[in-house]
């Protein structure tokens, strides 16, 4: 038995000119949550309508639990789906939408009622077997889209933006909901969204994915300390691009020559002397102090361009010879349009980005 | 795995086949009566058991012209929808401003209302047409029979009119007032250019409403007011299926225009409003 | 004060503008009709006086009620077969195969073209020298004999149906185009086959186009007048047998046509307010 449940196998699928798949390869372990993350137009959904079935590849091969399904049809697949819109049936009640997929499997009456009783209570929507979807609200409905999904105990669950029709609130409520019963079922989950802060909270694993490639796969932490590519480390959080040239790669760290000073960064594969790189830092990892005296190690020096007072911090836009460098302090010190001021970009919270890097999973 | 895929393909084609082979059918199915038409029309000592006729002629539309008649029954046909047109544009262009830019309480239950003549069959009310007709003089005039033709061409107008209206942007009624023009002027200057496609869709489906239109005509005309509907059924009577054809192919000519006229639209279904079969 | 006046100001302004289609609508509709509705009360001939003559005779006589039973006949078997005909033509219309816009133009022909012409047309493809015969005699060779067809029952359901089956097909189309695809995606995710999609899913959210644009069908196959008037042969329903009572008889018996006027008015008007309870029905979007 495979370690992985599901494999997409260098798939590419064109639309007319359009490559909303190109060589993508994604394997997810059996029981993780593994989020597909990108801006609308990225590929995500077109992998994920592989993994379905509702798109034929038009190269690369889909394995679900070590099987080749590339060519087996999406209502033999034995997935389960939840969609953004819901797509309860309007025309059946909260029970009958639950039984669906049990009634297409022609299981007997009384087992169906025990099943689906079953996965009412798992989404905590006893009582509503009667109701209809249009008398539910969205959160409510959503959950009999999770029923119905789960009730026939599928290998698989996946999930289209299943809170982009939420409220603020009810995301993050149903977020834990969901997370939850997918740890509790130990079933293997594939989420879509575009939404960075979702894919944080919610997986085992991320996969970054824009213009139809993968750009990053890891786990949370991974994505967000160690951006393989300039569109991660901008899509993830609040960015900072320096351009920077490489002095010297030594064992333990690297020395770069950003805007005229030397800065250490910790060490980084397949870059020389010599090569064009960006520096990448989190607006606060940066640390502010008025220019006075000498720089200190790791430190560049800028004026203060633009401040913002956000309540609980403060954003500044640093010039730093024609660089614009955001920083975000929460600290006591102010400091005003026009001053002169040292930027220190520690040591272990700087990376190394190629720019050059545009689909590097393939 | 690859015999699979090209089994599932070939299955795929199979059912592809099937569809091409029922939609070609109903298409068949649909057009080739007026195939027939035409090559009735042209074709001479067709009978027995060919497929096409022997001979083609040009004989049955000069029969058309000079025994039937036909010049002085389409000129009683255009003027006739000519008139229709008239009235029924100069009805609808107040009605369906009202009804598309007025707010008027109850507005659904009045267009139903004045959709209904086209939803109850003619014959109902023609009766009651002609008989008032009759005592008004109008039988057998292009002028009766044209206001006869209202009846049935007015709503469509007045449909097509509304939903024009209602299309009008406000802004660019204010940008005019905001330069000084009244509300007659503004009418005049800005209004009634932009819903100029309307009046002339309006127009067009009217006037092929009058062209085609018979159970009204058959009530209300006369020999003077023979149009060329009426005439074709009178020539289906009299047995000469050759020249019947010929008058049913130039019959057909405003609604081949018609028709030429919706492909050209995005979604011809959307259409279908009021073309009640006569 | 003025207000008063501006807001009657207002309405006065709606209300001549509405004027010319209201004139329209009760010169040449609701007078004649209510003309109509006064000579069906009136005694043979005469122009005073009231009876329930007709009436009684109409619903009375077997030879009316045959009249009536065949008009409904006509007009369900061609809402029916209309659905049979649709419900597939639409589904694969759906799928945009090549050439779908022909098809799509191909619905419309039959209303757009004038009764009469669609009539001849098809007295000449269905008759004995017809192309149909000459294709099931020398084509397929399936039959020794030309098949009768016109002026038959079933000649004349196939030619209703070719005239009204356009409603149905296009409501379908639309309501069948608006259906949200994630129904079906949802359903096949599920485990179900493209026949149980279609089955549990797409028909039963489709039905109430299916039953709007049948229901216009039914209304204009009810009431269809100058395709039996030319093809029915000895087939006379309600429109017919009104219009044979100025015609063939002399004097012509207005009283009486105006009677079964006013019974197909109503029935008419009695499908009609269906068809709008129809369209109010809540509907799955």
């Amino acid at each position: 038995m495979s370690d992985w449940m599901i494999e997409l196998v260098d798939v590419t699928k064109r639309y007319g000119n359009i490559v909303a798949n190109d060589h993508v390869t994604l394997r997810i372990r059996r029981g993780e949550l593994m989020t597909l993350l990108g801006p609308s137009g990225c590929g995500k959904t077109t992998a994920l309508r592989c993994i379905t079935g509702q798109n034929i590849p038009d190269e690369g091969r889909v394995f679900i639990d070590g099987k080749d399904v590339t060519d087996v049809p999406t209502h033999r697949r034995e997935l389960g789906m939840v969609f953004q819109n819901f797509a309860l049936f309007p025309h059946m009640t909260v029970f009958e939408n639950v039984e669906f997929p049990l009634m297409i499997r022609r299981m007997d009456k009384a087992e169906r009622a025990g099943l689906v009783r079953d996965a009412l209570k798992l989404v905590r929507l006893e009582g509503y077997e009667k109701h209809y979807p249009r008398q539910l609200s969205g959160g409510q409905q959503q959950r009999v889209g999770l029923a119905r999904a789960l009730v026939y105990r599928p290998k698989v669950l996946l999930l289209d933006e299943p809170l982009s029709n939420l409220d603020a609130k009810l995301r993050e409520e149903m977020r834990f909901e969901i997370k939850d019963l997918q740890r509790r079922l130990g079933i293997t989950a594939v989420y879509v969204t575009h939404d960075q802060e979702e894919a944080l909270a919610l997986s085992d694993r991320v996969a970054v994915m824009n213009k139809g490639c993968v750009q990053q796969v890891g786990t949370p932490a991974e994505i967000y300390d160690h951006p393989a590519t300039k569109f991660v480390a901008d899509f993830i959080g609040l960015s900072d691009f320096i351009p920077a040239k490489v002095l010297a790669v030594e064992s333990e760290r690297v020395i770069l020559d950003v805007q005229g000073e030397r800065i250490a960064v910790p060490p980084v594969a397949s870059v020389h002397a010599g090569m064009d790189v960006l520096l990448f830092i989190r607006p606060n990892d940066v640390r502010l102090r008025a220019a006075e005296g000498q720089k200190l190690p790791n430190e560049i020096a800028g004026v203060i361009a633009k401040s913002t007072y956000l309540g609980d911090k403060f954003d500044y836009r640093v010039d730093v010879r024609g660089v614009e460098v955001r920083v975000q302090t929460h600290g006591a010190e102010r400091f005003d349009n026009g001053q002169a001021v040292y930027l220190h970009l520690p040591y272990e919270r700087c990376r190394v980005i190629l720019e050059s890097l545009v689909c590097p999973v393939r | 795995m690859k015999t699979l895929r090209q089994y599932l393909r070939a299955l795929l084609n199979a059912k592809r086949l099937l569809a091409y082979t029922f939609l070609l059918c109903f298409f068949l199915w649909v057009t080739t009566p007026f195939l027939m038409i035409l090559l009735k029309s042209l074709g001479r000592n067709w009978f027995g058991k060919l497929w096409l006729p022997p001979e083609f002629t040009l004989d049955w539309y000069k029969w058309a012209v000079t025994v039937t008649n036909i010049p002085e029954v389409l000129r009683n046909t255009l003027i006739i929808a000519g008139i229709a047109v008239g009235i029924s544009t100069l009805i609808a262009i107040p009605t369906g401003w009202a009804l598309g830019r007025r707010k008027i309480p109850g507005k659904e239950v009045i267009m139903s209302t004045i959709l209904l003549p086209r939803m109850i069959p003619p014959i109902a009310y023609a009766l009651g047409v002609a008989q008032i007709f009759y005592r008004l003089h109008l039988i057998d005039t292009h002028l009766g029979v044209a206001i006869a033709h209202v009846a049935i061409c007015a709503p469509y107008a007045i449909l097509v009119l509304a939903s024009t209206f209602e299309g009008l942007d406000e802004r660019v009624l204010e940008a005019a007032s905001v330069c000084g023009a009244n509300n007659l002027r503004t009418f005049f200057h800005v209004t009634l250019p932009l819903v100029m496609p309307g009046i002339l869709s309006s127009i067009i489906f009217t006037f092929t409403t009058s062209y085609n239109e018979f159970t009204l005509t058959l009530m209300t005309y006369g020999p003077k007011t023979i149009t060329l509907p009426v005439r074709t059924y009178l020539a289906v009577g009299e047995g000469y299926w050759e020249v019947t054809s010929a008058l049913s192919m130039i019959l057909i000519i405003p609604s081949l225009f018609v028709l030429f006229m919706i492909q050209r639209q995005v979604q011809p279904e959307k259409l279908v409003g009021g073309f009640k079969g006569v | 004060m003025t207000s008063f006046f501006k807001r009657r100001r207002y309405g006065l302004i709606s209300l001549l503008m509405l004027l010319p289609g209201l004139a329209s609508f009760f010169g040449l509709f609701f007078y004649p009709m209510l003309v109509t509705v006064v000579r069906s009360f009136r005694p043979e001939g005469l122009t005073e006086g009231w009876t329930l003559e007709h009436y009684a005779g109409f619903l009375g006589q077997a030879s009316t009620r045959q009249v009536i039973l065949l008009t409904f006949f006509l007009a369900i078997a061609c809402t029916l077969l209309s659905i049979v005909l649709s419900v597939p033509l639409t589904l694969l219309l759906r799928q945009k195969l090549a050439g779908h816009r022909l098809f799509r133009l191909t619905i419309l022909i039959p209303i757009t073209v004038p009764g009469l012409v669609g009539a001849l047309g098809l007295l000449l493809f269905y008759g004995s020298r017809g192309w149909l015969n000459l294709l099931l005699i020398q084509g397929l060779r399936v039959v020794q004999d030309p098949v009768k067809i016109n002026y038959t029952l079933t000649g004349l359901v196939i030619f209703y149906v070719w005239h009204y089956f356009s409603y149905t097909a296009v409501t379908t189309l639309s309501t069948l185009e608006g259906l949200d695809p994630a129904f079906e995606e949802a359903a096949r995710v599920a485990g179900a086959s493209p026949w149980q999609v279609l089955r549990h899913v797409v028909l039963p959210l489709i039905m109430p186009g299916i039953l709007a644009g049948s229901v216009l069908t039914f209304m204009a196959a009810f009431g269809a007048f100058s395709i039996p008037l030319i093809t029915g042969g000895s087939y006379r329903p309600l429109a017919v047998q009104i219009y044979k009572q100025i015609e063939v008889y002399t004097p012509a018996r207005w009283e009486a046509a105006s009677a079964m006027a006013v019974v197909m008015a109503l029935l008419q008007l009695v499908f009609l307010t269906f068809y709008m309870r129809v369209l109010r029905r809540p509907s799955a979007s």
